[in-house]
């Protein structure tokens, strides 16, 4: 028989699932898996006519929980999916329990299994060897920001609009991060030019990824790193340091690729490093070079002129020259450039742009002045959001601190990072946007802020939710990590201690659920006369197999006239406490349960009384 | 009949009593825990496939509560105590219960009872309270005597489902089982066997006369109708009588099973002979080989011939 209970529990269940599918990223197949499994447990509760339907239906939500637990990670679906999780072990304790309690009673029994299930699941979590997956992870989505494969005019202005987070860097403190000015994060590194865009060199397959880096030093400085969904499988980073998961590499050119899928916010950690960053020696490559020759003859012309008289760290110092001398503007709105020659319109014409712009102009320059060097796009900046009551402190880099610069490759320096930018809008490199856009009211007001009462909430929920990302980057590497730590030269007893650890949970959990197994009123009103019944046992008053309470009082008063008014009294609140109508038994309980104490007392003082005596008073009397 | 796996590899539990606990429980996963370890398999390489943490977490959490059910299960059934009761007779092919008393300290969640030799989808299911209860577990007879309706197994799969907990037990107290009730001949010992033969087959009642059997006449009265006149007398004398009439006294039946049918056909027979008459409040006895039972009516005469119906010899 189906327990109304449990149906409605477990459409509050669905209704939960449809409230995270309406919040996940339709572009994913896994997405349209989840929901057909929602609609076929739909389909099954209504039509569900045994409990063997409505298990089935349990079995489908629980897996489509878990495929949209894979496609929303983070910490508020995490609570939602708790949540259903919650209340689908509520509908089978509604239905498995054949009706025998409300709402509340069930809810309450599932937090409680939950709660005595949390040691079980630590121990799990970290003791069960952790897998790489099995089959290769195809590419099922776009992020849904992010900066570009390429360089396009405008592309970054775009990003400039948004105001979501890119990222999150969450190091030790704040001390730990490079100063303001210096807060480049690299992303991509764009090294061909056609004349008017940028773009990567096509990858060249794992060859191309370069040496491993070496492990982590023990104790160094670790940053937890936090990257929203994006479009590029190329990670964020300083350009330093070593990621803790080796099977994050790094490039020749200095980009770090991860194992992830790009659709999914990536978790890594990186330790402080003192090695200089070996992509940084990486001597450049012909096509660094490159330049479309004759698209911008202006530019071209200039270059050449620097390339015939100055050494190349001249030429470096020409351009910043030419880009403080002239009067070129920071702006979100630069005029069109046009297809014909788009940096001799800009470098001659308007000088009105953003970082791309510059960025594009300065290398074009130097390439054509000889001097290999190449576009990278990432993010600069970020804001540094305190340390809580509800976690460690980060940065937070948003979608508008996305930035291009340039670097040059000097032969006694190695790979130099160069921001045009910042020559012609220091604050902007220094203060973020915002203050690079000062006074300029047009470009201030495309910027959006959000509600502005909102943010001191929002930061600390991103707080929370970093602890949480923190807890859940516990991989395969993290986990040797810990067992070496904490098992050593008994590495190999991993499953023993696994095995032992379930037991004793096991043992706990089921201690505690006895502990917390509600006992009916009645039964512990049938324990309060037993306990008090107990106190003529010493009297040898102790009732026969079969006989009444009544009955019992009646014997044990005609045999001991003293006891008459106690047992009298117990005797009636007694039946009065168990018939009390259904509904009232909470009022009159307290009253009744007093009335049943003093009756106890009066009993205990009597029994004492009697039992001073010499026994053979005590002995009942022979029947007639 | 032989039973199905595992319950035919499990020692007989004999007694009039039967305490539930570690030597008497018996535990396996049901097939949905089956079902829902499977699932979990699923969660654990969604997660593992996605590196999604949620979806292991999901995976970890329902093993979890897997490694956990068979305790509880166990602890629904555990320290409950079963007794006999007295069952009460009844007939071969209709549906008795047989009294056992459970005896419990806590509250028994969802438990199902039935006899192992039992077809269908008899049993008992329910909720126990703590303190004592009678459970009526169902039982279909098929034949009369003092029968034993073999292996009791009582269940649980409270509180999650996952896992069946059973115990089982071979209930000592035999039950009077009467033979079935099938209408047919039965042997009169003091009436005509042809006619008495021929009335049992018709079904008809074996009230005889008619119109003519009045038992005494008195003077006709307008408001008696023209029915109860005396037509005869009428005729002879022209004086106008009304019959009077009034129940011949039934004479007891003396009932004997009827030789010319099998030994338990006729006797299936008589206990429905039986039953009637004692639903009629009429009277009579039983010969059975050298056993007689004197005729007689009421409810304990009815108990003594079913119960000498019930163990005559085959």
């Amino acid at each position: 028989m189906i327990e109304p209970l449990a149906r409605r529990l477990q459409i509050l269940s669905l209704s939960l699932l449809a409230l995270q599918l309406l919040g996940s990223d339709w572009a994913s197949p896994l997405c349209w898996g989840s929901l057909t499994l929602v609609v076929m447990a739909s389909l099954k509760l209504a039509k569900a006519q045994r409990p063997a339907d409505l298990r089935r239906g349990l079995l489908a939500q629980l897996i489509a929980l878990g495929v949209l637990a894979g496609l929303n990670p983070n910490l508020g679906p995490g609570l939602v999916q708790a949540a259903t999780g919650l209340v689908l072990v509520a509908a089978l304790l509604a239905q498995e329990s054949g009706g025998g309690g409300n709402l509340r009673q069930m809810l309450n029994r599932s937090v409680q299994l939950l709660v005595v299930c949390l040691p079980l699941l630590v121990l799990l979590f970290l003791f069960i060897p952790r897998l790489g997956p099995p089959w290769p992870q195809a590419e099922l989505g776009r992020g849904r920001t992010g900066l570009s494969e390429q360089l396009d005019p405008g592309a970054i202005a775009q990003l400039a609009l948004d105001p979501s987070p890119a990222l999150r860097i969450s190091p030790a403190q704040e001390q730990d991060l490079p100063p303001a000015d210096q807060r480049y994060w690299r992303v991509r590194v764009l090294d061909r030019f056609d004349g008017q865009r940028w773009r990567a060199a096509p990858a060249q397959g794992p060859a191309q990824a370069w040496a491993p880096p070496a492990p982590a030093p023990p104790g160094a400085a670790q940053q937890l790193w936090l990257v929203e969904p994006s479009p590029l499988s190329a990670l964020p980073w300083g350009g330093s340091g070593v990621p803790l998961n080796p099977q994050i590499t790094s490039t020749a050119k200095g980009e770090l690729l991860g194992p992830w899928q790009t659709r999914v916010r990536r978790s890594y950690g990186l330790a402080a490093s003192n090695q200089p960053p070996a992509w940084q020696r990486q001597a450049p490559a012909r096509s660094d070079l490159d330049f479309a020759a004759g698209s911008n003859p202006q530019l071209e012309a200039l270059a050449e002129g620097w390339r015939q008289q100055l050494a190349p760290a001249q030429r470096l110092a020409a351009a910043q020259a030419l880009f403080q001398g002239q009067p070129f503007r920071y702006t979100l709105q630069p005029p069109p450039l046009g297809d014909v020659a788009p940096l001799d319109q800009f470098l001659f014409a308007s000088r009105a742009g953003f970082c791309e712009h510059f960025a594009s102009a300065f290398t074009g320059l130097m390439r054509a002045a000889a001097v290999p060097a190449r576009v990278v796009v990432g993010y600069q900046g970020g804001s540094w959001v305190p340390a809580n009551l509800w976690g460690r402190g980060y940065l937070e880099v948003l979608q508008q601190d996305a930035h291009a610069w340039s670097e040059v490759w000097l032969a006694d320096q190695g790979w130099v990072r160069i921001d045009p930018t910042a020559w012609v809008a220091p604050a902007r490199i220094q203060a973020g946007l915002r203050s690079g856009l000062a006074g300029q009211w047009a470009d201030l007001g495309l910027l959006s802020q959000g509600l502005p009462w909102l943010r001191p909430l929002t930061r600390s929920w991103t707080n929370l939710d970093l602890a949480w990302n923190q807890l859940l980057r516990y991989d395969q590497f993290s986990q040797d990590a810990l067992m070496q730590r904490w098992l050593g030269p008994f590495r190999s007893w991993q499953g023993l201690v696994l095995v032992l650890g379930l037991a004793l949970a096991l043992a706990l959990a089921v201690w505690i659920l006895g502990l917390l197994r509600p006992t009916p009123r009645q039964e512990q009103q049938r324990r309060r006369l037993d306990r008090s019944l107990s106190r003529l046992a010493p009297l040898n008053l102790v009732p026969q197999p079969g006989e009444s309470l009544p009955a019992f009082c009646r014997r044990a008063a005609a045999q001991l006239p003293e006891l008459g008014p106690g047992l009298e009294r117990l005797q009636t609140s007694y039946e009065r406490l168990r018939f009390a109508p259904r509904g009232q038994e909470r009022a009159r309980a307290l009253e009744l349960a007093r009335s049943l104490g003093a009756a106890d007392r009066e009993l205990a003082a009597a029994a004492s009384r009697l039992g001073r005596r010499p026994v053979e008073r005590l002995q009942s009397p022979e029947p007639p | 009949m032989r039973e199905p796996f595992p319950d035919r590899l499990i020692r007989r539990h004999g007694g009039a009593s039967h305490r539930l606990g570690l030597r008497t429980l018996y535990i396996l996963p049901s097939g949905f825990g089956w079902l829902w370890l499977l699932s979990c398999g699923v969660l654990f390489i969604l997660g593992v496939q996605g590196s999604s943490h949620g979806a292991l977490l999901l995976a970890y959490l329902g093993l979890g509560l897997f490694l956990l059910a068979p305790y509880l299960t166990q602890f629904n059934l555990q320290g409950l105590e079963l007794r006999c009761g007295s069952p009460a007779p009844g007939f071969a092919g209709d549906v008795l219960p047989y009294p056992v008393q459970a005896t419990s300290r806590d509250q028994r969640l969802a438990l199902g009872a039935r006899f192992r030799r039992c077809e269908g989808d008899l049993g008992w299911s329910g909720s126990l309270e703590p303190g004592q209860q009678w459970l009526a577990v169902p039982w279909r007879p098929s034949r009369r005597g003092l029968q034993s309706p073999g292996r009791l197994r009582l269940q649980s799969s409270a509180p999650l489902g996952l896992f069946v907990c059973w115990t089982l037990w071979d209930p000592p107290a035999p039950q009077l089982v009467y033979p079935a009730r099938r209408p047919g001949p039965v042997l009169e010992l003091d009436r005509p066997q042809t006619r008495e033969r021929h009335q049992a087959e018709a079904g008809a009642d074996a009230q005889a006369g008619g119109s003519d059997h009045w038992h005494e006449l008195t003077p006709h009265r307008p408001e008696e109708g023209l029915a109860r006149l005396a037509w005869k007398q009428l005729a002879r004398s022209g004086e106008r009588y009304a019959k009077r009439f009034a129940d011949p006294q039934p004479r007891p039946h003396l009932l004997a099973p009827d030789p010319a049918l099998p030994r338990e056909r006729a006797l299936e027979h008589l206990s429905a002979r039986i039953w009637q008459l004692a639903a009629s409040g009429e009277s009579y006895g039983l010969v059975l080989g050298n056993q007689t039972i004197a005729a007689g009516s009421g409810s304990a005469q009815l108990e003594r011939c079913l119960a000498a119906l019930a163990l005559a010899a085959p």
